[in-house]
């Protein structure tokens, strides 16, 4: 849903990820965007060539932050240090939400730097939403979880990926980013109907969605965000959006990186599915 | 605070309050999930790029897996764990590679990637941060001259240089000095700091060289995003050099946010060295000169051009 309590009231169109190979055509030539998600730790430094082009961006587009290591599953609790530099960066870029992935990475200290899949049992939700919780009362910013591909079940899991997710955002009171291409990829790699996931998840709780490509190989499917959205990805989308209505989108593309234009062109075939927001509907009607 | 064996250390209880005896145990179920699990990711994968056919124990690994993670209609457990077990091995090496390429132009492919599995294995990443992962390579490299003979000398100054690289690009900066505050404060009396994203280094190769031969190789990748890969590249021209006669003396900094290198006379090198040791400014100076044949008005006007040169550049700082 846009502008609600999990976007922090503000009502986002289609965006794409702020990727090195594009910096300087939109540095010098300011393309229109409505907003670009940005990886958070990228610009989690001290100082630099990272926050010097960060600075700039924020002068001329809104920006969102996505993380990538926050890994809210950890059976341990999130990291302190990691914690205060994420708040730094929020109060550098006012990203009205912030997101990072349903997933764990690290274990006793040591980091996988992976998005790796949780076991989906009650001690896990319990575990996933107070580490949301704590990330969102440390950082004063709405959290929305993103579900991640995945390639591997657990034995010890107790319900579906998309029950655990529905429990979890309930117990930590989140956001969700709903990845359309996730959900493709797994309801292959798992053998579900993607719609079944799509269809019970709490529109109200929606706060972005993520579309992307991926590789398909013979036995399975891999996250690897270097192609355009395929037809399926497309269909989940356009149900996601019958559910959620208007949603702040945007289109992930991290490798074998085409031209700006082509990965907003890409991005911009979101629009076929998504209802003119208020205030433009307010304008056309004046 | 109860104790258990899932516990890791004094450290890290000291930082989590009290939890009921039901969250402990939940703590430990999931807890026990991960850590079986990142034991099969850390494994080396074999030769031939696949996840190892034996388990620790000698038990088979796919047996190993099985007892947690679910097959399907296409995939064994073991096939399925090892998508994770090549990712994670792929995802980290890319990062040593791409962070030091010099020293794997210098090594080769295969004996760097010997090398690399080596010291991720010896230390593997304990920040949220990839740019983290060589923090500890030199150290490695001197304790392992096995893995890098017979060009040892020159890997270990290349790692050095390449490491100096990462905390050129984004390492935190000082208050760049106000030229009034050097000419208000007397020598004897005045302190001054340098960057410290800056690193200073005293070379026998002539590395700055060799890795400006390299800057055309390669390209770079969106290194945080965890996209997954589908495979490794590896290709590669080696780089070789020789030993300077005298010692190469190097600053390793940051201007207009991109990183360059810049050689010192051996007297500017002292000086800042000593700077960078907490000495005042007369005491730089003069520890800087005190195997020096130059003469003190020569030496006067070198130091000034120095100070002029350090000043613009921002490495002094207050």
């Amino acid at each position: 849903m846009s502008a609600t309590r999990f976007t922090n009231q503000v009502d986002y169109g289609v965006g794409i990820g702020l990727r090195i190979p594009h910096y300087q055509h939109i540095l010098e030539r300011k393309p229109v965007v409505d907003w670009f998600e940005i990886i958070s730790e990228n610009y989690m430094v001290d100082a630099g060539r990272p926050l010097h082009v960060l600075d700039q961006i924020l002068e001329s587009y809104r920006v969102v932050q996505h993380g990538v290591s926050m890994y809210f599953g950890n059976a341990a609790r999130p990291n302190r240090d990691h914690l205060k530099k994420l708040k730094a960066l929020t109060r550098r870029t006012n990203t009205p939400w912030l997101s990072d992935h349903l997933c764990w990475g690290s274990v006793d200290g040591r980091y996988t730097h992976d998005l790796l899949p949780m076991p989906y049992t009650w001690e896990a939700v319990e575990f996933t939403a107070r580490n949301i919780r704590e990330v969102q009362d440390f950082v004063g910013v709405p959290v929305a979880v993103e579900n991640v591909s995945s390639y591997a079940e657990f034995h010890a899991s107790e319900m579906t990926e998309w029950e655990f997710l529905c429990e979890v955002v309930e117990r930590a009171d989140c956001g969700i980013l709903l990845d359309v291409n996730n959900i493709y990829v797994s309801s292959q790699n798992h053998t579900f109907d993607p719609l079944d996931y799509v269809n019970a998840v709490s529109p109200e709780r929606v706060a972005q969605i993520h579309i992307a490509g991926h590789t398909k190989y013979e036995r399975f499917i891999l996250d690897t965000h270097d192609h355009p959205v395929i037809d399926p990805v497309w269909k989940i989308y356009k149900r996601a959006i019958e559910r959620c209505g208007r949603t702040a989108t945007l289109l992930e593309w991290d490798d074998k990186i085409p031209s700006f234009q082509e990965v907003h062109r890409e991005a911009l075939k979101a629009t076929r599915y998504l209802p003119e927001a208020e205030s433009a509907k307010v304008e056309v009607a004046a | 605070m109860l104790k258990s064996k899932s516990q890791p250390s004094a450290r890290k209880t000291e930082a989590i309050p009290a939890l009921s005896k039901q969250q402990e145990e939940i703590d430990r179920s999931l807890r026990g999930i991960q850590q079986m699990m990142s034991q099969v990711l850390f494994r080396p994968l074999t030769s031939s790029e696949g996840m190892q056919p034996e388990w620790n124990d000698g038990r088979p690994t796919a047996e190993v897996v099985s007892e947690f993670i679910k097959p399907n209609d296409r995939l064994t457990s073991f096939e399925r764990l090892e998508i994770y077990n090549q990712q994670y091995w792929w995802r980290l090496l890319g990062v040593f590679q791409e962070d030091f390429r010099g020293v794997r132009a210098v090594l080769g492919i295969r004996k760097f990637d010997k090398l690399a599995v080596e010291y991720l294995q010896a230390h593997g990443s304990t920040t949220w941060s990839v740019r983290d992962l060589g923090q500890h390579l030199v150290g490695f490299l001197e304790a392992h001259p096995e893995l890098t003979a017979p060009r040892s000398d020159l890997a270990i100054e290349m790692a050095r240089v390449e490491w100096a690289k990462v905390i050129a690009f984004d390492g935190p900066a000082l208050p760049v000095l106000d030229p009034q505050s050097i000419a208000e404060t007397p020598p004897d009396k005045l302190k001054l700091r340098l960057q410290p994203y800056m690193t200073l280094l005293e070379l026998r190769y002539p590395i700055d060289h060799m890795l400006k031969r390299l800057k055309d190789r390669g390209s770079t990748s969106a290194r945080a995003s965890n996209a997954m890969s589908g495979s490794r590249q590896a290709s590669l021209r080696l780089l070789k050099g020789n030993p300077s006669r005298s010692p190469i003396h190097l600053a390793v900094h940051r201007r207009q946010f991109s990183v360059y290198y810049k050689r010192l006379e051996p007297e500017a090198y002292r000086l800042l060295v000593a700077l960078r040791g907490g000495a005042s400014l007369a005491d730089a100076c003069a520890s800087a000169f005190s195997d020096s044949n130059m003469p003190e008005t020569q030496a006067a006007e070198r130091i000034r051009e120095w100070f002029q040169v350090w000043m613009q550049l921002g490495w002094l700082a207050q």
